[in-house]
């Protein structure tokens, strides 16, 4: 099986060639603003604190509770963040609300804060809602360019490596007092989130 | 061909005499003559419209009547500048060091380049050997080209940068299957020998048309330093998640295994055959 499996690499290789052959023009530099939209997508996520801060938050928290829950938060995120993101591209208007952008702030960072015995299900869950939840609204911000299929694409690789890092990090802490850290990170985090909520309720 | 880009610099501000405009063959130098009035330029802004819609940079200098002088780089995403009271040779250095990170981070190929080096060394003391020699040998040809000392004709030069590519894609997976060869057992040898070959690609990234002598130096170091960061900006993210997947004990797939050697090969073949394709097809 194996045998089969590496033997077919190179025509798949080939096959995936030809298609980028006909597809998409040279663009190797993308050194000025060009960057490529996938490198626009990417940045977008590291330059937006509402994405960025829930995400490093579930990495923590699945980080705390091992390699395990890194794992599955690993592979569920991104491809949650991906299907929200192709629905989100197709859709036509979608407004985020404050007060969902707020409770996620206080949900995933009080249950970091608190070190939440936190089952692998629900684990899961948490990063399908939040992938699915994020990446509909970036799909809809998206939706205007051409190219916003692989603007997602650098989306969900940034938030790929994000939880792969902050993790593996948090797996590999072994002291008490860099765990109490990382839950001190958890009561920012919730206390960021109710100020958001202040600030909602006080501009509604 | 010119780009439609046009320079606008502040109302207020008066031509002295007829704009010098020279065509050179990478880029286009227009030199002005002007009177900011009793103000100076502090404050005000020059504007580029028409950079938005291209993939090139401008590189802006301003020269004053008591000597000072003010340099930095446009880019597309912000088509002007704000002139500012004094500028430090701090803050021009500051300019080209992101200026050198942009290119690396933001061309794709040379990470690619050194992302399938990392695919092939085997240990940390290879792969300090390899990163090295890469790093020696485009710093040699960055400062011969961006001297003026020798000059790689650009299509050619994008062509050969992207069979480096190419080349590592089967030595990749020759390494993933446990086989060897010379690549395999030196990378730094070829590291060393592409190396020179990148080298000129980051001096066409180097704007020096326009800029004097005495600062080419300050220039040059800076953008080195700029790519250097970079460079290793990368390498430490990508034996980052190296580490991280072993962390957090992932066991890829065997095809998942051998997709990065693929995708180094096929983006590398990709770009080859589109590279020739317009250097035998003209410009485009």
């Amino acid at each position: 099986m194996k045998g089969a499996t590496q033997s077919r690499l190179p025509l798949y290789a080939f096959v995936v060639f030809t298609c980028v052959m006909c597809v998409f023009p040279a663009e190797a530099h993308l050194n000025s603003t060009g960057m490529g939209p996938f490198y626009d997508g990417l940045i977008h996520f590291l330059m937006s604190p509402e994405d960025i801060v829930p995400v490093l938050a579930l990495a923590l928290l699945a980080g705390l509770r091992g390699a395990r829950y890194g794992r599955r938060a690993l592979f569920t995120l991104p491809v949650a963040w991906l299907l929200g993101g192709l629905a989100g591209l197709s859709a036509m208007t979608a407004k985020p609300h404050p007060f969902i952008a707020a409770a996620w702030f206080l949900l995933l960072g009080g249950l970091l804060a608190a070190d939440a015995k936190v089952s692998l299900r629900v684990t899961t869950a948490l990063a399908a809602l939040l992938g699915l939840y994020h990446g509909y609204l970036n799909g809809i911000g998206m939706g205007q360019f051409d190219t916003a299929a692989v603007a997602l694409l650098g989306l969900v690789f940034a938030v790929f490596i994000l939880i792969a890092l902050a993790a593996a990090f948090v797996v590999r802490l072994r002291t008490h007092w860099a765990r109490i850290a990382v839950r001190v990170a958890g009561s920012w985090i919730a206390a960021s989130g109710l100020l958001m909520l202040g600030w909602a309720v006080r501009t509604r | 061909m010119r780009l439609p880009i046009v320079l606008k610099l502040p109302d207020d501000v008066k031509n002295l005499r007829e704009p010098s405009v020279q065509e050179l063959a990478d880029s286009f130098l227009e030199r002005r003559w002007i009177d900011a009035g009793p103000n100076g330029l502090a404050g005000k802004r020059i504007e580029f419209p028409g950079l938005q819609g291209t993939i090139t940079d401008v590189l802006v200098r301003v020269e004053m009547l008591d000597g000072r002088s003010w340099t930095t780089i446009v880019h597309p995403s912000q088509p002007w500048v704000e002139i500012t009271a004094a500028q430090t040779r701090l803050e021009v250095m500051g300019t080209f060091i992101v200026q050198g990170i942009r290119h690396i981070l933001f061309g794709a190929d040379h990470m690619l380049f050194v992302l399938g080096l990392l695919l092939i060394v085997k240990d940390r003391w290879m792969l300090l050997k390899t990163i090295t020699a890469f790093t020696v040998a485009h710093s040699i040809t960055l400062a011969i080209a961006t001297l003026g000392y020798a000059e790689a004709p650009v299509l050619p030069l994008n062509a050969a940068i992207a069979l480096s590519i190419l080349f590592l894609g089967p030595e990749i997976v020759r390494s993933w299957r446990g086989e060897t060869s010379f690549t395999i057992r030196h990378p730094w040898v070829v590291a060393f020998a592409f190396g020179l070959l990148h080298g000129f690609g980051f001096a066409s990234a180097l704007t020096s048309a326009g800029l004097p002598k005495a600062e080419l130096p300050v220039a040059l170091l800076s953008f080195n330093v700029g790519v250097e960061i970079g460079q290793l900006s990368f390498v430490a993210l990508i034996l980052s998640l190296e580490r991280a997947f072993r962390i957090l004990e992932v066991h890829w797939p065997r095809w998942a295994e051998a997709l990065p050697g693929y995708t180094v090969g096929s983006l590398g073949a990709f770009w080859t055959v589109q590279r020739l394709a317009i250097m035998f097809g003209g410009a485009r």
